[in-house]
């Protein structure tokens, strides 16, 4: 009698919380964010002269460690941040994320920053940190800067997070560091490194990718507060990473993505109608890519400008190429580096190494220790070879394009052009083969 | 001030460092109320900060915040005050564990990039995935299966209140650590039984 009076009241219980949950998740279901549109980048405006316009310049400074990933974003008053992850090796756990600002009216770059390293992270999200990589930029509709970056508490990349900062004041200062979760697997592998962008309802696009198990591309929606809306798979399997969407019309993008296959390599595509619903079986294109990340922005015009690798093998070529045709075809416009073939000399190396910084930038004083720094992080017992990696291109509201990339794992190169350069380019280039 | 999600995460991982004192052989000779202070005693050593993370924090680290099913196992191992093989002698545990087993098997490896369909994705609010759970959680009811109707309605209500950092309902289903020890239990289970099979064929 006294169990079954036990089992009724507990046959009871059980069911008013059944009912609770039906209640509480129809209530989060009828407040769940509908389906959005892509938000067409505001259309830039051509400032100052029309002239021809490219110049160069390190980003950052510090000599003898270990710098790499770089990515821009344009703050609320026209001027450029950069954000990249710099250390005494790549993985240690004296990385931290590093930032410095563009004034584009004195074309110079502020002092680089530090903005948050491990034990930071670590305290904020009250759990173990071991290392920090990647980070990636946006600015959100409300004016919010957002800093997403990769967090590993446990073996190498492939056991990656994504952590979260925001600023209200455009990076003077930061917010606790919050964990997105994105992963049933004790969230591990998901990493970010392609461009975010807005979608018509103030919410935004995270390129994400994952290499744990499989290389694949992945798109998370979030929400202004920082909430993951929905997540879209761009690929699957074991051959594409590091995705970058270009939106070409409210409904249609193109996404493109590092190969990670088998030969031959090439960037791998696919494509959206339904504003990022659905995505078209990934295809190889044209364009040569030896595993190597690719970047790019789409004109006012419909024209797609990338920057890549442009070779199978190695990362010392790096080109400006743009495609007329919504991305079937590819032209060259610019060959921004190429320093192809590993060198046995040490000291050819160096020599070149430190011409090709001078040439980078005047302004900076020490060329030789430029070239030790890339030494120190691209030579070992079989040679030396040139690295030109991990491109991050966008385009400000002013219509000039802000390039950076990775300088031989030692630096933050940018390079800033126009449109009126890139249009003398493309009249230089009119019968340029296509890819 | 830690966050609501970081507290709900720290106390998730500490009972379950508390709850793997359990497994000590010998400790179920311990008195009740030995247990249950040395059981609290670990739970708070867990929590309190040593150098720059409390201990629980590290093993968050690596664990992750614990499913609101692998919670529930922990409640009923540390009710019981005894050792959470109990899951081998109860039909409803076993059950519970072989749900968990099902749905982790595909779950999984397509979560984790096998083919283009992402069942995790379905986790972020999918109308026909909530109602197919809470459907089963009633069948389970009426089938007097509490363990599997809590268990769903308890994650769902945590879910959609913000429990955790995730906002994703897989989270508070399962969990690898779940799928692991469910997957164990049951493959013990299946020894057992071809085992008990063959002796009382032996027998005839």
């Amino acid at each position: 009698m006294l169990i079954s009076g036990k089992f009724a009241t507990r046959h009871t219980v059980v069911f008013v919380v059944l009912l609770l949950a039906a209640a509480s998740a129809s209530y989060k279901i009828s407040n769940r964010p509908s389906v959005a549109i892509f938000q067409m980048p505001a259309a830039a405006k051509q400032s100052g002269s029309d002239l021809p316009v490219l110049q160069a310049s390190f980003v950052s400074r510090t000599q003898n460690i270990h710098t790499h990933a770089a990515s821009l974003v344009e703050l609320g008053d026209g001027r450029i941040r950069a954000f990249w992850f710099a250390g005494s090796r790549e993985g240690a756990p004296d990385v931290e994320i590093r930032s410095a600002v563009f004034d584009p009216s004195s074309n110079r770059w502020g002092a680089e920053q530090s903005i948050i390293n491990r034990e930071d992270t670590q305290r904020s999200l009250l759990r173990y940190v071991k290392k920090l990589g990647n980070p990636v930029a946006h600015r959100a509709t409300d004016g919010t800067l957002w800093l997403f970056y990769v967090t590993v508490s446990l073996g190498g990349w492939a056991g990656s997070s994504i952590t979260a900062i925001t600023s209200a004041d455009d990076g003077s200062s930061w917010s606790f560091s919050r964990r997105l979760i994105t992963s049933p697997f004790l969230n591990i592998s998901t990493l970010v490194k392609g461009t975010p962008f807005n979608y018509g309802d103030g919410s935004f696009g995270l390129p994400v990718y994952h290499e744990f198990v499989g290389k694949f591309g992945e798109l998370l929606r979030i929400s202004q507060q920082g909430t993951i809306i929905d997540k879209f798979r761009l690929s699957s399997g074991n051959t594409s990473l590091q995705p970058v969407v270009l939106v070409k019309n409210p409904q249609n993008a193109i996404a493109l993505l590092r190969d990670a296959g088998a030969t031959p390599k090439r960037v791998i595509a696919t494509e959206t109608d339904d504003a990022g619903q659905h995505w078209s079986v990934p295809i190889k294109t044209a364009l040569r890519n030896p595993d190597a990340a690719v970047t790019g922005v789409t004109l006012s015009d419909g024209n797609i400008l990338l920057v890549l690798n442009d070779t199978e093998q190695g990362r010392a070529v790096l080109s400006l190429v743009i495609s007329s045709d919504g991305g079937v075809t590819w032209k060259t416009v610019y060959q921004l580096e190429d320093q192809q073939g590993p060198s046995t000399d040490t000291e050819r190396y160096v020599q070149i190494a430190a011409e090709l910084a001078k040439a980078t930038d005047t302004g900076i004083t020490d060329p030789a220790g430029h070239a030790r720094s890339a030494q120190r992080n691209k030579c070992d017992g079989q040679g030396c070879g040139f690295e030109f990696s991990y491109p991050y291109l966008i385009q400000a509201h002013n219509g000039d394009f802000h390039l950076v990339y990775t300088w031989n794992r030692s630096f933050i190169k940018h390079i800033r052009f126009n449109r009126g350069w890139l249009d003398r380019q493309l009249e230089r280039r009119a019968d340029a083969q296509l890819h | 001030m830690p966050n609501f999600t970081d507290i709900t995460g720290l106390t998730g991982v500490a009972s379950a460092g508390a709850a793997g004192l359990l497994l000590i052989p010998g400790i179920e000779r311990l008195s009740r109320l030995r247990l249950v202070l040395l059981l609290g005693m670990v739970f708070v050593l867990l929590l309190i900060q040593f150098g720059e993370l409390p201990m629980a924090a590290y093993l968050r680290g690596v664990t992750g915040d614990l499913s609101i099913t692998t919670l529930a196992l922990i409640g009923c191992a540390l009710s019981r005050s005894g050792i959470p093989h109990n899951c081998n002698d109860s039909n409803y545990c076993l059950a519970l564990l072989k749900l968990v087993v099902l749905v982790a098997l595909p779950l999984y490896p397509l979560s984790l990039g096998l083919t283009a369909f992402d069942p995790y994705r379905l986790g972020f609010g999918d109308p026909l995935l909530i109602s197919v759970l809470l459907l089963l959680a009633f069948a389970a009811w009426i089938l007097k299966h509490h363990l599997i109707a809590s268990c769903i309605s308890l994650a769902i209500l945590a879910w959609a209140s913000g429990w955790y950092e995730s906002g994703n309902l897989w989270d508070y289903l399962l969990d690898p650590w779940v799928s692991i020890y469910g997957l164990s239990v049951l493959a013990l289970h299946g020894m057992k039984s071809v085992l008990q099979f063959v002796k009382s064929y032996q027998m005839r």
